[in-house]
């Protein structure tokens, strides 16, 4: 491998990484955000719990998904400086916007959130998780503005050596985002619910003692997995329409064609069976009682993973060779200078680091499952915590 | 609008340092001002309501790079090429032993993640040391000044570390005015290389079009993000240490 493989390999092993961990985050947030709601409304102890159990590991997974967005957003000045030389001035501003105007928030609301717990009001608690949800959303939006302006450079146009912005309402109206952005959060609301049937299915297989906690959670697991599956595939289809206008032949190549065609055989049977089986079996709990089904519940949790990966291999890989659509190559985007010795270095120590957490991450996450609500910590109440600090001596000097 | 956004980069940074000094800080002295489990569990529970709302201040001066410096976000982050790995993996690794350190109970596990908080707040001090540096002298990687400089920010957020940690305990003349002196001290290994800096990073600047773009979008979030900044600092500050929130275990 080259220079530039290695720095593709990079980009795409911490991309790969980080939309692992970022799609559930998309769509465990809204999930746990009704859980809380309707606990704070009805005052019902058992939905306080789900939203304690599933926002541990909401917030377990989020963890990897800074993680590896962090490594992401630096890599872009590392090995690809040659892309802010020609399109910074338009590329830029998305992702400036994108971390103050999301990110910045949806942290800091997190952080009120996850410290929060029996410290806040009840509803101004609840705010802060559906602001959390807000802002990952407006988070995947702009993400989202500045790869479609990759796939599509709408907006902007050359002088001299560089493209400038020209239309930034061209800019956020991208044809190859519109239907993007509703297809990537349905697939991130697909995943969440996914994970939450088969995670219930699971504790329900090994006769858990938590019944009614797992039969609730089951419900919200297929109202989220129809609701997101229909979106998914609804937008999926739709792109074909302006992916065909603005790239044409994006689908022919070997490797894009079969991902596509995986990537649709999993949505397409996650839909008949979401559509047929798991919504019609809610009836009666009969999905919750029919223990032999369980195990296939448990055994498909993994495709709307692989089906996003899919998916994200088709848009870029079916961009190649440009990074700027039909702009500016792959190749000369490149960081001059780069060295053999400096990616490699690099790629090792990024991947060795990412990948082992990201291992570390799905077993606390698996075990967090398997240990179920009574043993989840977040917000749990308990004994004075003596980690905790005590009562104000100098209430005077505050801060 | 230029300097606007050459403002709106410097105040970022120096917030990085003033808030996030502290966290490191803490991270770097673990060992020694943990002396017990129960000590270090008091620490990082101490700083941890505080570090997500701290850290987004440098992802947010990455984004400012990004959009109003284009040119110098590729040219200088390749410039300072090992640093700025060495300064994410630190980043990655003084994260992760926040996340992980209580999510099992065992001293092995606690241990090895306290370690990696410690290692990984070191690695940032030094890393943004020696990156200063090398900016302002636009050179090697390594120099000496550059290692002195890497001296200097340990020593300054390791003051701030020991500053929250007392303004956490409590206790006479800890007080909040104690805790601004240690953030102004932290962000002076900065503040003087962007005052030095500023009319290059003047030169930078993105064009008109795309800065009119930026203030037009982000003004209207600065409320927001002051506000969700002062919340934090309000919901767990020292006034509110006492009530139900005590007796909910830190996350962290
Ligand atoms: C019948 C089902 C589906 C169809 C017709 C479909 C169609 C498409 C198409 C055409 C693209 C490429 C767009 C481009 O190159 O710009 C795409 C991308 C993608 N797909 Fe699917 N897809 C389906 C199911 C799924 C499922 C089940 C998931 C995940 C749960 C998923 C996740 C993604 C992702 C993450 C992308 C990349 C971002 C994007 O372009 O939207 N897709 N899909």
């Amino acid at each position: 491998m080259d220079v530039l493989d290695l720095a593709r390999a990079q980009f795409a092993v911490t991309g790969v990484l980080h939309f692992l961990f970022v799609v559930l985050t998309l769509g465990l947030a809204p999930l746990v955000a009704i859980m809380q709601t309707r606990h704070v409304i009805t005052g019902k102890p058992v939905l306080e719990r789900m939203a304690r159990f599933w926002g541990q590991i909401y917030v377990i997974n989020y963890a990897l998904g800074v993680f590896t967005g962090l490594v992401m957003e630096f890599q872009f000045g590392l090995s690809w400086s040659g892309l802010s030389r020609y399109a910074g001035d338009v590329f830029g501003a998305p992702l400036a916007v994108e971390t103050m105007g999301a990110f910045f928030l949806e942290s800091t609301f997190l952080g009120l959130w996850i410290f929060g717990w029996g410290r806040l009001p009840r509803w101004l608690h609840l705010a802060c998780i559906w602001l959390v949800t807000l802002t990952a959303y407006a988070s995947a939006y702009w993400v989202l503005v500045a790869n479609s302006f990759l796939q599509n450079p709408a907006g902007a146009e050359v002088r001299g050596d560089h493209l400038v912005l020209t239309d930034f309402g061209a800019l956020l109206t991208n044809p190859t985002l519109v239907f993007a952005l509703p297809h990537v959060l349905g697939a991130g609301l697909f995943t969440g619910s996914s994970v939450i049937i088969g995670a219930s299915a699971y504790q329900l297989f090994r006769r858990t003692r938590e019944w009614e906690f797992f039969v609730r959670s089951l419900r919200v697991g297929v109202v989220g997995a129809l609701v997101g599956i229909l979106v998914t595939v609804g937008f999926g289809f739709a792109q074909f329409g302006p992916v065909g206008q603005i790239q044409p032949g994006k689908f022919r190549g070997a490797a894009v064609g079969t991902s596509l065609g995986f990537m649709i055989l999993i949505g397409e049977l996650a839909l008949f069976g979401v559509l047929f089986v798991l919504t019609p079996l809610l009836f009666r709990d009969w999905l919750a009682r029919w223990r032999w089904i369980h195990p296939l519940l448990m055994l498909v949790t993994p495709m709307p993973f692989i089906a996003a990966i899919l998916g994200w291999l088709v848009r870029e890989i079916g961009r190649q060779p440009w990074i700027v659509y039909g702009r500016l190559t792959v190749k000369d985007a490149m960081s001059p200078g780069l060295t053999p010795g400096m990616i490699t270095a690099s790629f090792v120590a990024f991947t060795a680091v990412l990948g082992l957490l990201a291992v570390i991450d799905y077993v606390l996450i698996a075990r967090t499952v398997r240990r179920g609500p009574a043993a989840a910590t977040l917000g749990a109440p308990g004994q004075p915590d003596p980690a905790a600090p005590s009562s104000p001596c100098h209430p005077q000097a505050a801060f | 609008m230029d300097i606007l956004w050459l403002g709106v980069f410097a105040l970022l940074l120096i917030g990085y340092f003033a808030l996030e000094g502290f966290d490191i800080g803490i991270g770097m002295l673990l060992p020694v001002l943990g002396r017990t489990r129960e000590e270090r569990d008091r620490l990082v529970a101490g700083m941890a309501p505080f570090v997500l709302a701290g850290e987004v201040w440098l992802v947010a001066v990455a984004g400012v790079l990004f959009g109003a410096f284009p040119h110098l976000e590729g040219e200088t982050l390749f410039a300072l090429y090992p640093l700025v790995v060495g300064l994410l993996v630190s980043w990655v690794i003084r994260d992760a032993g926040l996340w992980f350190r209580r999510r099992l109970d065992g001293r092995a596990w606690r241990a090895f993640w306290g370690g990696a908080l410690c290692a990984g707040s070191y690695g940032l001090a030094l890393t943004w040391g020696l990156a200063l540096a090398a900016l302002v002298q636009g050179g090697p990687v390594l120099t000496p000044l550059g290692v002195g400089y890497a001296a200097v920010v340990v020593g300054v957020f390791a003051i701030h570390g020991r500053r929250f940690a007392a303004w956490r305990a409590g206790g006479p003349g800890r007080t909040g005015r104690a805790l601004l002196g240690s953030a102004a001290l932290a962000a002076v290994p900065v503040a003087v290389p962007l005052a030095v800096a500023a009319p290059w990073l003047l030169d930078h600047v993105a064009p008109s079009g795309t800065l009119r773009v930026l203030t037009l979008v982000i003004l209207p979030c600065v409320p927001v993000m002051v506000a969700a900044q002062v919340w934090v600092w309000r919901a767990f500050g020292r006034r509110a240490r006492a009530g139900v929130g005590a007796r909910v275990p830190s996350f962290f």
